[in-house]
C-alpha cells in the first residue's frame, strides 16, 4: 500500500487526476494544505473512485474554517493520523 | 521507523515548511527517529541564518534549529540550489569572494547524494511540496 498525498485543490489545480491515475487497488489518498478542500461534499466527487480510502489532514480544513464540511466519505485525521497512515504505507508520493 | 523528510517550499511562500515541521514533530513525539530534513529547491531558504520574522510568528529556521538541537536531527541543505539563492556558509563565501555569509550550523551544505543516501537508508523519505 501506498500513500499519496495531494496538497492542491481540485477546484483550481488538476494534479489530483495524476495521482488517482497512479493509485493502486489498495493506495491511500491524504489531502493535506489546500487539498483539503477536495474533501468537501462538492468536490469530493473527483474522488469517487477511490471511495473509503480518502482522508483529510483536521489541522487544514480547521485553518480554513471547514472543520466539520467534509462529506461523510472523508477520513479526517490529525498529524498523529498523518504520521500513522506513513507508517502503515511502504511508501510515500506526494502530488503538488 | 528511520524517517526523513525532504523540503522543497519556500519558508513563508507557501505552507510546505509549515506542513513539514508539523509533521517532523509529530513523529519525533510518536518516538520515530527522523534521520535528516534535506533543504532542496525553494526549501534552502529555511537555512538562511539572517531570517528575522515576526515575533508573532513561527521562526521556521529557529524551529528546524531546535530540532537538530533536541533530537539530533541532520539538517542538510543542497549546495546547488543554495548557492545559485546566495546561501553559502562561511567556507563558500570566502570560496566565492563574498563578504558575509548566509548559512551557519547546524544547518550543513552538502550534495545531492547525500538525498539518495537518505532516501536508501531510511524506512520512510516523506516529501512536502510547493
Amino acid at each position: 500500500m501506498k500513500l499519496h498525498i495531494v496538497n492542491r485543490s481540485p477546484a483550481s489545480h488538476r494534479v489530483h487526476e495524476q495521482a488517482l491515475a497512479a493509485m493502486g487497488p489498495e493506495d491511500r489518498l491524504l489531502l493535506i494544505e489546500d487539498g483539503v478542500q477536495g474533501g468537501l461534499p462538492q468536490l469530493v466527487r473527483h474522488f469517487e473512485a477511490i471511495a473509503g480510502r480518502l482522508y483529510a489532514q483536521r489541522e487544514d480544513l480547521e485553518a480554513r474554517g471547514l472543520l466539520g464540511r467534509c462529506d461523510g466519505s472523508v477520513q479526517v485525521v490529525d498529524v498523529d493520523g498523518f504520521v500513522q497512515l506513513t507508517e502503515q504505507a511502504e511508501h510515500t508520493l506526494s502530488w503538488y | 521507523m528511520r524517517y526523513a523528510i525532504l523540503l522543497m517550499g519556500a519558508p513563508y511562500s507557501d505552507q510546505a515548511s509549515h506542513s513539514a515541521l508539523r509533521f517532523a514533530r509529530a513523529l519525533l513525539a510518536r518516538g520515530h527517529r527522523l534521520e535528516a530534513v534535506f533543504f532542496y529547491h525553494d526549501g534552502v531558504y529555511n537555512a538562511a541564518r539572517l531570517s528575522a520574522p515576526p515575533q508573532d510568528e513561527p521562526h521556521l529556521t529557529d524551529g528546524w534549529v531546535a530540532l537538530h538541537e533536541t533530537h539530533g536531527v541532520a539538517l542538510q541543505v543542497c549546495i546547488a540550489a543554495a548557492l545559485r539563492r546566495g546561501l553559502m556558509d562561511e567556507r563558500e563565501a570566502a570560496r566565492h569572494g563574498k563578504a558575509g555569509h548566509s548559512v551557519e550550523a547546524p544547518f550543513e551544505l552538502t550534495g545531492v547524494g547525500q538525498l539518495v543516501d537518505l532516501s536508501q537508508r531510511c524506512d520512510r523519505l516523506v516529501t512536502f511540496g510547493p
